[in-house]
């Protein structure tokens, strides 16, 4: 059960706290950009096996069906647990680490590397653009960070299909604000 | 599975700050041994937070480019953690790419960074071979005896690093000053990326204003920010992020309206002055509005006419402040400057039209600015500027009318010495200079020319790669070839052979023309390939050492491992040969030149920085480095916020100084301020510059980026930033890319009368029709190669931003490019 992610969407500033950005965080570092990103409280959490110990191997977690992943509409959901939001998309052109048709689906941790901001896909600009401190990530390159000031690229959820099922199976780089994937 | 170890509660624990730009945010280090880990219970870990939990934005993380795991002398391997300090004034808690590399760039003997020089090398004539410190400060020493006793010490050249940060501070530039000026004596002398031995701001010194007036606070607190040739989002990053923005969100109303009681007061402006459209202009639009940020994307060469016109604007609305101007300046330059620089005989349109036509700008845009400057606030009361400028303008057109342009425009608009307001560099490197007197004029000597003329028989090259980085940089490479042939050749024809002979050799092999290099660098570099004697140097983090920011902050940057081999600190490099020479002269029984090099004893780098803080009075004339009074113990009780230079001895007690000039006073022997008047409005191109101009197709504007700090000494060595840029790039513009049938990945050659370059083709809205922008200094790409040798006859400043050239296109994208992003690199949204 996940849901599109509308990257210009209207938040609130309670919706932001929940992601962890307190009041005068906000007011300083994003203005009323951080809002219209992305709900953290509203995320929901997906079918996933049972979650494994810290540190261990990740779940395999079904993301979305096939038929449902549409060009350019990004899917939410938390991986690999219910603290970590990530993003599903489907790019134009084929992805390095992209599954599916032309390799083309890829998805990642939404939590920016730099003070971990949740940064939202541009379909327009094809970027993941974090609203706090605007480093901005290329989701056909590995999540490479185009610029900004980011400490590494975005965390690659790594992907596969089986049959119909778009599944999440494991994390290429580490998580904002985790000293190991699986807590 | 992707970890990184927890510092445990034991880890050792060091501040330090950045070792890059200007900023210079305060960063913790914690070191532990490499078999113990702490755990993710708060009680656990030295951060104190409870890691089995997700942490939430803004919070504490070590990123795994915050990690890295270095080898002591001794052999034991410690981890080391570096992260942004969340109680240090400049950055609150953020990190920058660069600061979150920190320790990605520690020498290690199992990483990319093992290839640090460890050890003296000397060129044996078929390959440059280690040697002792003995061998290589005894062959130095008596090569720069013997060069001053036969040709004088002016036939010594050096070119060397003058900065603080990384490579520098206090105690090393302290260290390079006595041995050069109050030793050798040398005027051959120049400063790491430029030809001479001078001020990038002489305009700004000659009108009585410090080049940094201003605290970050003021960024925080001013109605308008004038960025002039600078890039602060990519290259003074969290000045940018933690005090402009506030500003520009409208996030710093309340303590405006604290400061300035009973005065309008709104979310701050800025107007950037820069032919790009940079992240600075995106973000800026993404953090104020639009409607609140002001892009001036002028031609190449015309900031003195858009400077000089928004100035002629104020003076039409009367929106000067003559209060400031009758206290506060020598009036008869402002009239000076009135009749010369704004040629207020003109008429009025004529000059608003002549500089919209310049800086191919709309005279509205240009009266907007002034506006924004300067137009009185809705209650009446002046307009808190701040105006800033950087290399766009110092490396500009002409350095010196440039500079004092700017200088100018804040003296007539009273914008200095108070809050909200301030004339300063944005600035490149960090600072911390303390040397004796240059011992040179002014205009100083053109060392590039004066090596190629054969004068200088010793040139001393210490951290800076002038190959990359200077200017007609392909004839200066030639030059330490072809000169250092012959001396490679006496050196090969007497190995084995006892030192006094070999030196003779090298003597002779000067007499025909030949140049004895000697490089003292981290790495092995473009330059040190050319070097007779190599000298390995200690890097930050392997020493203590002592600068200030942007905003003058000092602080102490402690050493926290040790350097590779028998690197060691410059300061001590220099030492060494100092007491060698000192004793080669008492051989000679010369105490007249023994005694120059007397005093070079120090123990410690706190013996350095106590030495050199003898230069200071603490009584309020010191220049903006003064340091009177403070010592490492203070310093380490400060932390990273330590004290803001100049420091005053009050009743016994170092006071810092938040701005400068706020008690009025200027560094003039009136005291007051002068303004620099130019000889007309707008002196155009150099004839050299204008036949470059004239003969090729392409403007190739040059400079940092965000990622990448200067050369890439470090960042080479480092996957995450060495992967995002393999080659410079060039920014294009579509439509000229899609004529000469380029596409963004593509290889190009950029070629003129000076040289050629390589580049991949970054196709990008950032950059006018007809302009291109380079990333300079690179190791696999100097856009140096293509700048003219043509300098600013007043101050012997390049115009290194002055380069005209054609591009080509050589190939596709190699494989190597595959993993590259070619998206955009300007927008926020």
């Amino acid at each position: 059960m996940s849901q599109p992610i509308d990257g210009d969407g209207d938040g609130d500033v309670a919706r932001s706290r929940s992601c962890g950005i307190t009041r005068r965080e906000f007011v300083k570092i994003g203005g009323a950009t951080v809002s219209g990103t992305i709900a953290c409280s509203l995320l929901p959490a997906i079918a996933a096996s049972p979650p494994a110990a810290k540190g261990e191997g990740y779940p395999v977690a079904t993301v979305a069906q096939l038929s449902a992943v549409k060009v350019n509409e990004p899917i939410a959901f938390t991986y690999p647990d219910e603290s970590s939001p990530a993003v599903l998309v489907r790019l134009h052109e084929s992805a390095i680490g992209g599954v599916g048709p032309g390799a083309s689906i890829v998805a990642y941790s939404i939590l920016c590397t730099h003070k971990g901001c949740p940064v939202a896909f541009r379909p327009e600009r094809k970027l993941f653009i974090c609203p706090c401190h605007w480093s901005s990530f290329d989701p056909a390159k590995a999540g490479e960070m185009v610029i900004g000031q980011g400490s590494q690229a975005l965390p690659r959820i790594v992907l596969r299909v089986q049959g119909e099922a778009v599944q999440a199976i494991g994390v290429e780089g580490l998580i904002y604000g985790r000293e190991v994937n699986i807590l | 599975m992707a970890r990184v170890p927890i510092p445990p509660r034991s880890a050792q624990r060091f501040n330090t700050v950045c070792q890059f730009c200007i900023v210079g945010c305060g960063y913790r280090v914690y070191k532990w041994p490499l078999a113990r880990s702490g755990g993710p219970a708060p009680e656990d870990n030295a951060l104190g937070l409870d890691l089995r939990k997700q942490q939430p934005a803004m919070g504490t993380w070590i990123s795994p480019n915050m990690h890295s795991v270095v080898t002591d002398k001794d052999g034991s391997r410690h981890h080391i953690a570096i992260i942004p300090d969340n109680t240090c004034h400049v950055n609150e808690g953020l990190s920058s790419v660069r600061g979150a590399g920190l320790a990605q760039t520690l020498y290690a003997p199992d990483r990319a960074t093992r290839v640090r020089l460890g050890d003296p090398l000397i060129d044996q004539g078929a390959g440059q071979v280690k040697a002792t410190w003995e061998q290589a400060v005894d062959l130095g020493s008596r090569v720069v005896k013997a060069v001053i006793d036969r040709w004088g010490p002016d036939a010594v050249g050096m070119k060397f690093f003058d900065h603080g940060g990384g490579g520098g501070g206090f105690e090393n530039n302290w260290a390079v000053g006595r041995f050069f000026f109050s030793g050798i004596g040398t005027r051959s002398a120049s400063i790491h990326n430029r030809p001479a031995y001078n001020s990038e701001v002489h305009a700004a010194a000659d009108a009585g204003v410090a080049a940094l007036t201003n605290s970050y606070l003021d960024a925080e607190l001013a109605d308008t920010i004038l960025v002039v040739g600078a890039n602060p989002y990519e290259t003074q990053t969290n000045y940018f992020l933690a005090h402009m923005v506030p500003n520009l969100q409208g996030a710093t109303l309340e303590t405006k309206r604290a400061t300035f009681a009973g005065e309008s007061v709104e979310a701050g402006r800025m107007i950037v002055v820069d032919p790009r459209r940079t992240m600075t202009v995106s973000t800026a639009e993404a953090a104020g509005g639009p409607d609140r940020v002001l892009h001036l994307q002028i031609e190449p060469g015309s900031d003195i006419a858009l400077l000089n016109a928004i100035a002629r604007i104020v003076l039409q609305r009367r929106w000067h402040d003559v209060g400031f101007l009758r206290e506060r300046v020598e009036w008869q330059t402002f009239e000076a400057y009135q009749r010369s620089s704004l040629d207020v005989e003109a008429p009025f349109e004529e000059f608003e039209a002549q500089a919209a036509r310049l800086t191919g700008l709309a005279v509205a845009q240009i009266r907007k600015a002034a506006e924004w400057i300067a137009a009185p606030k809705a209650d009446g009361s002046r307009r808190r500027t701040l105006l800033h400028y950087e290399k766009g303008l110092i490396w500009g057109l002409k350095n010196y009318e440039n500079v004092a342009a700017l200088v100018d425009l804040g003296l007539l608009t009273g914008n200095v010495g108070k809050p909200g307001t301030g004339i300063s560099r944005l600035g490149g490197h960090q600072e911390g200079y303390v040397r004796p007197p240059y011992p040179g004029g002014r205009p100083a000597l053109n060392i590039d020319e004066a090596i190629r003329r054969g004068e200088i028989k010793c040139f001393w090259v210490g951290g800076c790669n002038p190959v990359l980085t200077t200017l007609r940089a392909e004839a200066f490479e030639g030059a330490l070839r072809e000169r250092g042939a012959p001396v490679r050749e006496a050196l090969a024809r007497t190995a084995g052979k006892p030192i006094g002979e070999r030196v003779a050799a090298i003597v002779e092999a000067m007499k025909n023309g030949g140049m004895f290099l000697a490089v003292q660098d981290i790495y092995p570099t473009a330059t040190t390939v050319h070097a007779h004697l190599v000298l390995p140097a200690a890097q930050w983090g392997e020493v203590n050492l002592t600068s200030i920011n942007g905003e003058r902050r000092l602080r102490l940057y402690a050493k926290f491992m040790d350097p590779p081999g028998v690197a060691l600190a410059d300061w001590a490099i220099i030492a060494r040969f100092a007491r060698r020479i000192r004793q080669l002269y008492l051989d000679d029984d010369n105490p007249l030149m023994a005694n120059r090099f007397l005093d070079f004893d120090w123990r410690t780098e706190e013996d350095v920085f106590i030495h050199a803080r003898y230069q200071f009075k603490g009584d309020g004339s010191d220049g903006m480095e003064g340091y009177a009074g403070v010592t490492y113990d203070m310093l380490r009780k400060l932390g990273n916020n330590g004290i803001q230079t100049p420091v005053r001895i009050v009743r016994g007690t170092p006071v810092g100084t938040v701005r400068i000039h706020e008690d009025g006073r200027f560094g003039t022997p009136s005291g007051k301020a002068r303004f620099i008047p130019a000889p007309r409005p707008w002196p155009g191109y150099a004839p050299k510059v204008a036949r470059q101009r004239k003969n090729f197709r392409f403007w190739v504007n040059n400079g940092r980026s965000n990622q990448i700090w200067q050369t890439s000494y470090h960042h080479r060595y480092i996957p995450f930033y060495q992967g995002r840029f393999p080659i410079p790039y060039l920014e294009m513009h579509a439509d000229d890319a899609r004529g000469l049938g380029i596409a963004s990945g593509d290889v190009v050659e950029v070629r003129n009368d000076m040289g050629s370059v390589r580049a991949m083709a970054y196709v990008t809205d950032a950059v006018k029709k007809g302009h291109t922008f380079m990333l300079f200094g690179q190791p696999r790409g100097a856009a140096g190669n293509l700048v003219s040798d043509h300098v600013d006859p007043s101050t012997t400043i390049p115009y290194y931003k002055g380069v005209w050239a054609d591009v080509k296109r050589i190939g596709p994208m190699t494989e190597e490019l595959r993993t590259v992003s070619l998206a955009p690199m300007n927008v926020a949204t």
